[in-house]
């Protein structure tokens, strides 16, 4: 190769790769300048992306210019082996002393192995942490309970006052604000325009309701006033507040769990029990 | 789908670099002291020869509402009644271009507005003078982004989109694109509920936290928060796929198509 | 002289030459189907250098953290350091912003060109013996690629990912009798738990990454031994590859292919925002964010869960959740399947000889209708996730949309799969060389039954005609190796062995294995060197490259001015009315 004069094609591909890994260089240094002036991450992409485009480019025209373009062949051998071949390794495999003819020890070791194996699962029970609930009464139990004051976001307890018409309030059980199956809202409605009472009972209008979806489980937060509806921002499960929070459309199958309360002595509201089903989407042990 | 830009000029929302808070209540302050002056300016030639209000209020509304809502705003079967429904839903409805409508919709989408800004104050002068009382246009003070974000998060987020980028509800409604809106608007909208928008009196939101609400919402549309480039209409993670497969690998399995032959082929 | 030196130092220690000659040898087929597999494992590599940048910054706990930094809405704000540490790495770590992006759009790229690469693999047949445990290997990885991919999008904890990870949860705990204990030992408690992000990210940067490394090694490695299979043409047999060799024709472009993929995710990484997590906010349980989906590769599992009708019913008093089929039993008939096809495919056709001839998609109608359906399906289950945005956009109700996916979703692969199996009927049958030149009597006649006899289907992708009086082996000494190729003259066709041998016999011994039934001749010197390829074809080629530079060029010269405008407009004082309507029609020009 060495040996003979560069064509001219080959001339002009060696200028337009070296231009090629000059941009590419310039690149770089770009980067580095952009990243040393403080950072702009659309220049730095940028010169990134001109950095490695100039070496694609490079490298490209040098594959495909600079390198001979004959076909070659490899042989592809068949992957049997011979039959000699195979019989002799079957031999080696099990000769008389082979530890396959043994196979009464062979059941023996494959009985400890697999008690080992079973032995080994039991340290995998500890990812659920042992002072924790067991899972399905986890799933059940929520914070909620008889005499638990219903607050907002800030932890403020709520009157009833503090929910009027039209509007939807989000509501904890307090001290729980971060408990992920506690979540709440109340919603002020009509009474003559319940279809279906509320599963948990209502003040005056007032109804209290699991915010989570019985679908998969989303905060069920798009309140349509006027409709008297809720919709799922996840899978757009609407539910019919004024029929007992049942799902009207997509793909939930059960009204949302409600809520009993009260006005305590302290004129605040409060819960009277948990909620009327357990929160959010179904489980197997689902009452 | 580009995320819609406000389509005017707004001087009051200059970006800087490093805000520190202080200037970002400032920023934040911005439209709403700027916003009169503003809306003036937009229509400066007709607003100057203007009747006097009350007059100017009555002609506008006999002319453009009167035939839905009725003569006295008592409502028809075309518009429902304005008795009661307070100065901040007119000036909402009117000042978002919302109304008046041409043709009846289920749900007016955001148009420049229609009346200068003396006329809205007329009209809506107007209609107060039907009774009923209902909400006053708030008075938006500076507020805290940062208490705004989390009340947006807990309450605007699940219909509007963290983004702010809107979007749809049951029934062909939609929860719009907050980008256009002024901090009043923004106001007007939590304590009115136009639509199927539930109602944020006060009991439930003060004036404390709608004023750090409008001030975050001012900043959602800020091009600054885009710190990543194009956002793509914020519309999320479906059109990054979309973008990842006919820009990324459109580039990429154009060039292995390339690559892929023989130099000679 | 280096290169020479190092060689030889490396040889003196290990014994290196016989391998390296053999290696640098192989050949890849010219075909650019053989590359999608690259974009993957090129993806894959970004992913690791960028990702392990980003742990430098990333702090996987759900511990509060006060963010402190430039991002006013949050600063001062108590979240989950995982979340607090993103948005600082997305605001206040130089560069942070441009790695993180890239690396989510390589996760992107990633998936996608390993669905690209699978689809080659299915419609050509590549997965018929040997290649079996090849296939299986990458569906394997093309389920830990979504299951880490997953990981990641939920780890910086913000709202969008966590509303996805609560309905993951959902899904989970759906499954019958160990559903919930499934969910509860994976988080360590009941959703959000304060364990999900440490496990997510040991899961995210080890243990994945760990097996995918391992199984992309036993892949290339098993790739390497079986050598490549090839489509049927000329001089090609079941017996050898031919194509260009890896040193020095293959290794450039593979490495340019290597660089392009860099190019493009950071161009991307640069240009192109993805997930910002600063304006989702962190996750709170009570809180909810609209527009919802997750990344598109897990897309359609979401959408099958919206299009999934409300059915649950109870088995002995037990609940059957209904997200237990669009999330659980789908997913799992989806990755049954594709580990079954190829023995399911043996087992049909009583097919039990090793293939390393590809068949085209046409070749095989069934299996081109079958892949062409599936696809379609999962398609219209990806755009069915994105319903409300879709609504939105065209304002149509979203209900009636739903309605509309729900019959498309079974449809509209039914149509597409047949389509498929009638087109690649007729043009097996027919004489067009591709889709254009089918004629409508084409069709016709494919929707008829067969009317070839079984069996002639094998004879097609057979061998060249052994007697072919054209061919020949030419072998001729080169010093002291020996070299050979095969001429087939009346196709004006040489290909050329593709390494040197010790001597005539071993020549000899390739050319029989590859070409068998060929007549061996040895000729005196060696043959002529072929002419130098056309300088057009190189020029067409710089001139696309051109093409798709100046437009990656032009996109961001636009995106400039756009911005450049904005800035303006915004520096200008308050400006007199006319001067905003010129502004604002400006801008509506673009």
């Amino acid at each position: 190769m060495s040996a003979r004069r560069p064509s001219a094609t080959e001339r002009t591909a060696s200028r337009r790769i070296v231009a090629a890994f000059g941009v590419s260089a310039a690149g770089a240094v770009g980067f580095a300048v952009t990243y040393g002036l403080g950072g702009n991450t659309a220049r730095e992409g940028i010169c990134l992306a001109v950095a490695f485009a100039g070496l694609a480019v490079g490298l490209a025209v040098w594959a495909r210019r600079l390198v001979p373009v004959d076909r070659y062949v490899e042989e592809h051998e068949g992957f049997t082996s011979p039959p000699t071949e195979q019989a002799m390794t079957a031999a080696v495999l099990t000769a008389p002393d082979s530890p396959v003819r043994r196979r009464g020890l062979l059941a023996a070791l494959g009985l400890a192995l697999t008690a080992l194996g079973a032995a080994a699962l039991f340290p995998l029970r500890s990812l659920l942490p042992f002072d924790r609930a067991r899972p399905v009464r986890a799933l059940k139990d929520t914070p909620w309970g008889a005499g638990v004051r219903l607050v907002d976001a800030d932890g403020r307890p709520l009157r009833p006052d503090d929910v009027p018409a039209d509007t939807v309030v989000a509501v904890f059980p307090e001290g729980n604000v971060d408990v992920g199956d506690a979540p709440a809202f109340a919603v002020r409605l009509e009474p003559q325009r319940f279809s279906r009472p509320p599963a948990g009972g209502h003040l005056d209008g007032l109804v209290v309701w699991s915010l989570l979806c019985t679908h998969a489980g989303c905060p069920v937060r798009s309140y349509l006033k006027g409709t008297g509806q809720l919709l799922c921002p996840c899978h757009q499960s609407s539910f019919d507040l004024l029929a007992g929070a049942r799902p009207v459309a997509g793909p939930a199958a059960r009204a949302l769990p409600g809520l009993p309360i009260e006005v305590g002595p302290d004129g605040f509201l409060r819960a009277t029990g948990d909620f009327t089903a357990p929160p959010g989407a179904g489980f197997w042990d689902s009452p | 789908m580009r995320r819609p830009r406000p389509a005017r000029v707004r001087p009051d929302l200059h970006p800087r670099r490093a805000l520190a808070l202080g200037a970002v209540l400032v920023l934040a302050a911005g439209p709403v002291a700027l916003a009169p002056a503003r809306s003036a300016a937009d229509s400066a030639a007709p607003a100057a020869a203007a009747p006097p209000a009350g007059d100017r209020g009555t002609q506008l509304y006999l002319e453009h509402c009167a035939s839905c809502h009725g003569e006295r705003g008592q409502g028809a079967q075309r518009g429902p009644s304005l008795i009661g429904v307070g100065p901040a839903s007119v000036d909402f409805q009117v000042s978002t271009g919302r109304m008046p409508v041409s043709r009846e919709v289920q749900q007016a989408p955001r148009r420049d507005p229609v009346f200068s800004a003396a006329d809205i104050s007329a009209l809506v002068d107007h209609v107060s003078s039907f009774g009923g009382g209902g909400p006053k246009v708030p008075q938006v003070a500076p507020g805290n982004p940062g208490s705004g974000r989390e009340i947006f998060a807990a309450n605007c987020a699940p219909c509007h989109g963290a983004t702010g980028a809107g979007a749809a509800l049951t029934d062909g409604w939609v929860a719009p694109p907050l980008y256009d809106s002024t901090a009043v608007q923004v106001a007007e909208a939590v304590r009115v509920g136009p639509g199927l928008m539930p109602v944020f009196p006060n009991q439930v939101l003060d004036d404390r936290q709608l004023d750090d609400l409008a001030a975050y919402v001012q900043r959602l549309r800020d091009e600054r928060l885009d710190r990543g480039g194009n956002p793509l209409g914020r519309l999320g993670p479906l059109a990054e796929g979309l973008v990842a497969w006919l820009a990324a690998l459109g580039l990429l399995v154009a060039a292995a198509r390339w690559l892929g032959r023989r130099a000679a082929e | 002289m280096i290169t020479d030196r190092l060689a030889r130092a490396l040889d003196d220690r290990l014994r290196l030459s016989p391998l390296t000659r053999r290696a640098l040898a192989k050949i890849f087929p010219d075909h650019w189907s053989f590359m999608l597999g690259e974009l993957a494992l090129y993806s894959f590599v970004a992913l690791l250098l960028t990702g392990v940048y980003l742990t430098f910054f990333f702090d996987a706990s759900n511990g509060d953290r006060v963010y402190r930094g430039d991002y006013a809405p949050l600063d001062g704000a108590t979240t989950s350091a995982a979340y607090a540490s993103t948005v600082r790495l997305s605001w206040d770590v130089r560069a942070g912003l441009l790695i993180r992006q890239t690396h989510h759009w390589a996760a992107l790229v990633f998936v996608a060109a390993i669905v690209l690469h699978l689809a080659r693999i299915f419609f050509t047949g590549a997965f018929r013996k040997p290649r079996e445990l090849n296939w299986l290997i990458g569906v394997t990885m093309l389920t830990l690629a979504l299951a880490n991919g997953f990981t990641g999008y939920s780890l910086p904890d913000d709202l969008l990912s966590g509303v996805g990870l609560r309905i993951l949860t959902s899904v989970v705990e759906s499954i019958p009798l160990v559903g919930a204990w499934l969910a509860a030992l994976a988080l360590g408690g009941e959703f959000p738990s304060d364990a999900m992000i440490p496990r997510m990210f040991v899961a995210h940067v080890l243990l994945v990454p760990a097996v995918l490394v391992a199984l992309i090694s036993l892949h290339l490695g098993i790739l390497v031994r079986q050598k490549h299979s090839q489509f049927p043409g000329p001089g090609r047999t079941e017996h050898n590859v031919v194509g260009s060799r890896l040193w020095p024709s293959y290794a450039l472009r593979s490495l340019a292919l290597f660089a392009w993929v860099l190019a493009v995710l950071f161009a991307l990484g640069g240009l192109v925002q993805i997930n910002p997590v600063w304006l989702y906010g962190p996750f709170e349980p009570a809180e909810a964010t609209s527009p919802a989906q997750p990344d598109w590769y897990v897309a359609w599992g979401d959408g099958a869960l919206r299009l999934f009708p409300p059915w649950e019913f109870r088995i002995a008093g037990h609940l059957v959740p209904g997200p237990l089929f669009p999330g659980v039993v789908l997913g799992g008939v989806t990755f049954l399947a594709l580990y079954a096809w190829p023995f399911a495919e043996r087992l049909r056709a009583k097919d039990r000889s090793a293939h390393h001839l590809l068949d085209r998609p046409r070749d095989h109608p069934v299996r081109l209708g079958v892949g062409v359906g599936a696809l379609t399906f999962y398609a219209v289950l990806t755009v069915a996730a994105g319903d409300d945005i879709i609504a939105r956009l065209v304002r149509v109700p979203v209900y009636d949309l739903l309605s509309l996916f729900r019959v498309l979703v079974l449809v509209l692969p039914l149509l597409a799969g047949l389509l498929a199996f009638l087109v690649a009927r007729a043009l097996r049958r027919g004489d067009a060389a591709g889709i254009g030149e089918l004629t409508r009597a084409d069709l016709r006649r494919a929707a008829h039954r067969s009317i070839r006899p079984p069996g002639a289907d094998s004879g097609e992708s057979e061998t060249p005609a052994r007697d072919r009086s054209g061919e020949r082996i030419e072998m001729w000494p080169e010093g002291d190796l020996w070299r050979w190729r095969y001429r087939d003259a009346d196709r004006h066709l040489v290909i050329t062995g593709s390494r040197a041998v010790l001597s005539e016999e071993e020549a000899a011994s390739a050319a029989r294995v590859a070409y068998p039934g060929v007549d061996r001749v040895v000729v005196p010197g060696p043959p002529p060197a072929p002419p130098p390829g056309p300088v057009r074809a190189a020029l067409r080629g710089w001139g696309r490259a051109a093409a798709a530079g100046s437009l990656l060029l032009a996109a961001l010269l636009n995106r400039r001015r756009d911005r450049r405008r904005q800035e303006r407009e915004r520096a200008e004082p308050a400006a007199p009315p006319e001067t905003a309507d010129k502004a604002s029609t400006g801008g509506g020009r673009t």
